[in-house]
């Protein structure tokens, strides 16, 4: 009977919470915001003290992203992309230097853009590009979220491209412990003519890279950002691909302890509506039909976010 | 009752130009973070001019707006950031 009445007190409007379940009054919502904010920040502790407790699990490998994004092209009607060493090279040399220098950019802050990379690495190209990611669990999400991402996309399905190289590195950005995986695409000289003939009516946007002025344009980047202060250190044995596989993983631990609290909280809002509504109270309060439209709006947002990040 | 319709389908607008530019946003996780503070901005906006325009503003409901619309950007720092 007891336990009755407190459930009563707390999920539904009665007189003994002045008409207004327990769990919606205004010290409540609160302390629901402090203790976010708590958890918000015991959640990055945590992971940047402990990473193998709490951590991102990952499963990413340079084959199963060659395969994915040729699948991608293959879909489209182009042609698949061979793997190049020297693309690869590039790619290792860009991931470990956002460790080393400690930025998440696709130029970093001494101004090396990627064509600095590309070319020291020997390959002469006359299109080139780059795409990144960050601490995706899996290949298949990775080139998933790159497809839905119109600047990655764009990278991926053009036509002039013939060859790509990747670098799967894990290491210590900003502090925490991060997964990079960096992406370069490439056509030299004899190839890019080719393929201008070729693809030309399929994807007639076609931003080409002179080579003479690669260090200025940035036509298929998407915008920098600045790296954070904190340690650097490449952890990764080789740069084929990282598996790791914390006791619990970020992603989700976020994604339903979030999801549940919406899901109570919009609960409690609808049940509340309906009682007052069959009762006639009049009170002073705000809508509920409102925040629980609003609520609504920020699960289906939340629900769009990659596991990961991209620039 | 009309106005309250109007006033309602006035919100449904700003939601879904918030979903919108959200979605549009995709990779881009400040962009996204900066869209989701203002819906809720517009939201706490929205709030405000409605029960104004009903003649039932109080204080307490201008706070309950701005603790609805803080918990989504907590919610929003914690999956996005």
């Amino acid at each position: 009977m007891k336990i009755r009445r407190l459930l009563q007190h707390f999920f539904l409007p009665h007189h003994s919470n002045n008409h207004r379940s327990k769990i919606l009054h205004l010290d409540a919502m609160l302390s629901y915001v402090l203790i976010l904010l708590v958890f918000n920040l015991g959640l990055r502790f945590v992971h940047r003290e402990y990473p193998q407790v709490l951590g991102y699990a990952i499963d990413i490998r340079v084959d199963q992203l060659l395969a994915e994004t040729n699948a991608k092209r293959q879909s489209l009607g182009l042609a698949p992309l061979e793997l190049n060493t020297q693309l690869s090279e590039a790619a290792a040399a860009k991931a470990k230097n956002m460790f080393e220098k400690n930025y998440w950019a696709h130029t970093s802050p001494d101004g090396d853009t990627p064509w600095q990379f590309i070319l020291g690495a020997n390959y002469r190209y006359t299109l080139a590009g780059e795409n990144l990611a960050k601490n995706f669990s899996d290949s298949h999400s990775l080139v998933e979220a790159w497809m839905a991402s119109p600047t990655h996309k764009d990278n991926i399905i053009k036509p002039g491209y013939r060859e790509m190289g990747f670098a799967v590195v894990n290491g210590i950005l900003g502090g925490e412990e991060t997964t990079l995986v960096v992406q370069m695409f490439g056509a030299t000289e004899g190839q890019a003519l080719v393929s201008s003939g070729e693809h030309l009516a399929v994807s007639p946007k076609q931003p080409e890279i002179p080579e003479q002025s690669a260090s200025e344009e940035t036509p298929v980047l998407a915008q920098q950002q600045t790296g954070q202060a904190g340690r650097t250190t490449v952890l990764s044995e080789n740069l084929t691909s990282v598996l790791k596989k914390p006791l619990l993983d970020m992603p989700t631990v976020t994604h339903n302890v979030v999801f549940v609290f919406v899901g109570i909280l919009m609960g409690v809002l609808a049940v509340d509506a309906l009682v007052v509504a069959r009762r006639g109270t009049v009170r002073l309060s705000g809508h509920n039909i409102a925040h629980i439209l609003f609520l609504c709006a920020i699960l289906i947002a939340l629900s769009s976010v990659p596991g990961g990040s991209l620039l | 009752m009309k106005s309250h319709a109007i006033h309602f389908a006035v919100l449904v607008g700003i939601l879904v130009i918030g979903i919108s530019a959200f979605l549009y946003a995709y990779g881009d996780r400040s962009m996204q973070l900066t869209v989701g503070i203002l819906t809720s901005l517009a939201y706490l906006a929205w709030g405000i001019i409605h029960h104004a325009l009903e003649k039932d503003l109080h204080w307490r409901i201008v706070l309950e707006y701005v603790l609805i619309a803080a918990i989504a950007v907590v919610l929003l720092m914690t999956i996005i950031s």
